[in-house]
């Protein structure tokens, strides 16, 4: 990496110091065209691993052409003005480096992870992908049949087609309810000039960030980015909207009769929180409690441990930055008696609430976890991000087991009467099994 | 271009941090000294799995990984797992051909607790009927979610195939018809076999004092006994292959898949390296030659992989396919097995070798982030190779392979008569 250093930047920057639980410094830079830059110095390693987020994924997709977030990511990686994607990847993989692009619902970006003697070169095809990206059509056809092929597939497992199937119902028009990969309809109608749009439009300093883990320098890193980035332009960056998820006035269930299978899968939920929501603890802790884990969890007891009824059970709410879902899963050859169980241990955690044992538990269990969370290189990259993404604030890693431990039976427990809201779910059911089997009452069946 | 590679991280980084030694009733110990993270991995490792099950009972190592986390004499069912979330820590077990696995990751002063719950793992599990009745049918359930996995079938059925005897061709899960039929007598005498102490590893890593563990491991597993088992070798069993065998897979798809595999050399045997070169050459990423050909050039498939098989016994080189339609598929076959000639014709180019080595350097530098991840590389490696040494000697291999030990291994094994083909293509729906 090129240590030329830019006294400019250390004036522009405002940065400020984190100390992390484990005496790692993590300090957070903005470069002058607004590019917030986060390094975490850890150099226990020979290795950097590099993030760059942009804060809009697939909920900005363009009406009707699903996918193309998630496209124009993985061509960021694929080829630049001035080099093929063949070239790019030669590069890359003779390293023995790894580069991706990809996007969720909320964000794309890319990310590369190297040995840090090639850093230098690391940022050389970061930057030439953000300044630069090709968005060839020999790339796009090949990134098209990979996506179709992907989106096919979808349906040839029923873990993702229950899953598929429970989003539309919870989701419908909302932008969440397009699929992140595209679909078999959207993704043929995904031009190059939509990739070229959406790049222009979102892809902007100001509404992105860096997050820079492993063996590298904070100011030496923040140089170099300056140098590559600086023609990089700031712009407005529009931001996603969509009106309320509603809420199903009673259990609403879509069957889907498979008779080739031997087993059944289900998936019901209805809407949930935002990532920022002040409760947000509170209610992780609630569903951690009830359904976090396949064995310990209510859910896991009273289904898995004791009714031997399946290999998996749990429940979560997403963390979006728009309302995200509460998921309840199984999957069973006895789906009548599972369904039965969830439905009342759900309706008794609303009714009752968690008990002080439980919530100590589940301090307890995010407590001392916490340090594990981070522990490696891909973890405290998603903690870094997280933290950013969600506008956390700096002292967020630090002060994470003082709010866990903040968080009382009360919190909890309103947290469980605010956002779980039983009998009214969608639900999915697929299997090789009928509506008698299920020997549900009171639900609307969905045609 | 310099053939001379600078290690990433130098294989005396690594010798110095760990620690290995026996206690005297056969518990073999490794530890791995890390402090960079608060945090310290403890996990036993059992040399048992789907590879010492006979036909009847295959899967019953699983169907025991399953029933060592209900009750022991010690803990009363559900016991366990809450010991472990209200310590903060994370839990699991894992079965695989070689081996079956439990792990804690704690914070580093807990560790302790790791050893203690799984000293009772070891010598005090009890199997009610009652329990292995319930988790009779959790494991029921987990094969069945195998069965609705079409690409789950494709791979069992593929590997049953391509080997006819070693019992490396029977899913770790175990045959529906096996798993029906547990019974907690077997597992009972399964566990009294193959768990005590000195048919197991115990791995510590992270942040810990080796003096520390050596006297937690003698207190909580010192006293313990057993005596070491002798482990079938099925070395050649395996009956010389002289043509190809194929096997369809019709089931509710909309994405056909093939596997290809090859009969070669386990990792007993010297070639088993440019084996390895030779699959990343072939199919390791995006500019391996199957790939290039496959998706860029040709565009018939949608994805490609390659490589050969980390295993003991003689195994399996595989390619991967997800083609673009089923009506493709006898083209890839052509493609495949030409590229495949071509490797055992040609010298691999200067530029593709060290490639390789590149890759081995890094991948080694970006495995040792995670304390498990360090855990699982030195005690599979102890089990499979005989010593976790080798994950400091496999670079020194792979730089020692040349690009004529590749091009003679591709020609010796990746031959069409030594071939097994599986597809997995669409059958409507019964209704």
């Amino acid at each position: 990496m090129n240590r030329r250093h830019s006294p400019i930047l250390v004036l522009l920057s405002a940065f400020c110091l984190l100390t992390s639980a484990f005496g790692l410094p993590l300090y957070r830079d903005s470069l002058p065209n607004g590019l917030v830059v986060l390094t975490y110095e850890d150099a226990r390693l020979p290795t950097v691993a590099v993030s760059l987020v942009c804060r809009s994924g697939a909920a900005c997709d363009p009406e009707g052409k699903a996918g193309t977030a998630a496209m124009m990511a993985d061509l960021l990686t694929r080829g630049t003005a001035t080099m093929s994607g063949d070239s790019v990847k030669s590069i890359v993989e003779f390293l023995g480096a790894r580069f991706s692009g990809d996007a969720d619902d909320d964000n794309c970006g890319m990310e590369i992870r190297v040995l840090s003697k090639d850093l230098g070169t690391a940022l050389d095809l970061m930057a030439d992908a953000v300044l630069h990206p090709a968005f060839a059509n020999g790339e796009m056809e090949i990134a098209r049949s990979r996506m179709m092929s992907g989106a096919r597939r979808i349906f040839d497992n029923p873990g993702s087609e229950v899953r598929y199937e429970f989003m539309k119902l919870l989701y419908g028009d909302h932008p969440y309810g397009r699929l992140t990969g595209g679909d078999t309809l959207s993704l043929p109608l995904i031009k190059r000039e939509d990739l070229v749009a959406f790049h222009g439009t979102y892809f902007r300093p100001n509404s992105c960030f860096v997050v820079a883990v492993g063996d590298v320098v904070r100011k030496d890193f923040v140089a170099e980015l300056q140098r590559r980035l600086a023609a990089w332009t700031p712009a407005p960056v529009p931001a996603p909207t969509a009106e309320p998820l509603g809420m199903p006035d009673r259990i609403r269930i879509k069957l889907i009769t498979h008779t080739d299978m031997n087993q059944t899968y289900v998936e019901f939920g209805h809407p949930g929180v935002r990532a920022t929501d002040e409760d947000m603890l509170a209610t992780r802790l609630m569903s951690f409690i009830l359904g976090g884990g396949a064995k310990s969890s209510r859910l896991g007891v009273s289904v898995r441990e004791e009714g031997g009824l399946a290999y998996d059970v749990r429940c979560w709410f997403d963390r979006n930055r728009l309302e995200g879902g509460f998921h309840a899963t199984v999957q069973t050859a006895k789906p009548k008696e599972a369904i039965g169980l969830m439905l009342r241990d759900i309706q008794k955690m609303y009714d009752s609430g968690a008990t002080k044992k439980e919530l100590e538990l589940a301090h307890n269990y995010y407590t001392g976890s916490f340090p594990l969370t981070y522990a490696s290189t891909r973890g405290k990259l998603g903690q870094v991000r997280t933290m950013e993404l969600y506008d956390y604030g700096m002292d967020w890693l630090d002060k994470f087991p003082d709010k866990i431990r903040a968080v009382t039976i009360d919190d909890v427990n309103q947290a469980a009467r605010d956002h779980l809201a039983p009998g009214k779910y969608w639900m999915v059911v697929l299997g090789p099994v009928t509506k008698e089997d299920l020997g549900l009452t009171d639900v609307e069946w969905i045609e | 271009m310099s053939l001379v590679v600078a290690f990433a991280t130098p294989a005396s980084d690594i010798e110095s941090r760990v620690f290995e030694y026996d206690l005297k009733n056969g518990l073999h110990v490794i530890v791995y000294v890390d402090s960079s993270a608060p945090v310290a991995s403890t996990s036993v490792w059992y040399k048992v799995g789907s590879y010492d099950e006979p036909l009847g009972h295959t899967g019953i190592s699983h169907m025991l990984e399953h029933l060592t986390f209900k009750h022991t004499d010690v803990y009363k069912p559900g016991e366990f797992d809450r010991i472990v979330d209200s310590a903060g820590g994370n839990n699991n077990g894992f079965t695989s051909t070689y081996f079956t696995a439990y792990y804690e990751n704690f914070a580093r002063d807990r560790y302790e607790l790791a050893m203690k719950l799984e000293a009772a793992r070891m010598a005090k599990c009890v199997f009610p009927d009652s329990e292995f009745a319930s988790e009779h049918q959790v494991v029921s359930e987990e094969r069945r979610l195998h069965d609705n996995r079409p690409t789950g079938e494709l791979w069992e059925l593929f590997g049953a195939t391509a080997q006819l005897v070693n019992p490396e061709r029977n899913p770790t899960i175990g045959w529906s018809d096996d798993v029906r039929n547990f019974t907690v007598k077997a597992v009972r005498e399964w566990y009294s076999q193959h768990y005590g102490p000195a048919n197991a590893v115990l791995v510590v890593c992270g942040d810990v004092r080796p003096e520390d563990v050596k006297a937690k491991a003698e207190r909580h597993f010192g006293r313990l006994k057993g005596k070491p088992i002798e482990r079938r070798d099925y070395y050649d069993v395996e009956p010389k292959q002289n043509g190809e065998r194929r096997i369809t897979v019709r089931r509710r798809v909309r994405v056909p898949s093939m596997l290809i595999g090859y009969q070669v050399p386990g990792v007993r045997d010297s070639a088993w390296y440019a084996g390895e070169v030779a699959g990343t050459i072939l199919g390791g990423g995006e500019t391996s030659r199957l790939y290039k050909k496959l998706v860029k050039e040709l565009g018939l498939a949608t994805s490609v992989w390659g490589g050969s098989g980390v295993s003991r016994d003689p195994s399996l080189f595989q390619v991967g396919v997800t083609p673009k339609a089923e009506s493709l598929i006898p083209r890839i076959e052509q493609v495949v097995q030409t590229e495949l000639d071509r490797a055992g014709a040609e010298l691999a180019s200067e530029r593709e070798m060290q490639q390789v080595r590149n890759q081995v350097l890094a991948g080694q530098a970006f495995g040792r982030d995670d304390m498990f991840g360090m855990a699982y590389w030195l005690a599979s490696n102890h089990i499979l190779y005989g010593s976790w040494r080798q994950v400091i000697e496999y670079p020194e291999h792979i730089n020692r392979v040349t690009a004529e030990q590749v091009r003679v291994y591709c020609a010796a094994h990746l031959r069409p008569d030594n071939r097994t083909t599986g597809i997995l293509v669409s059958a409507k729906e019964s209704k």
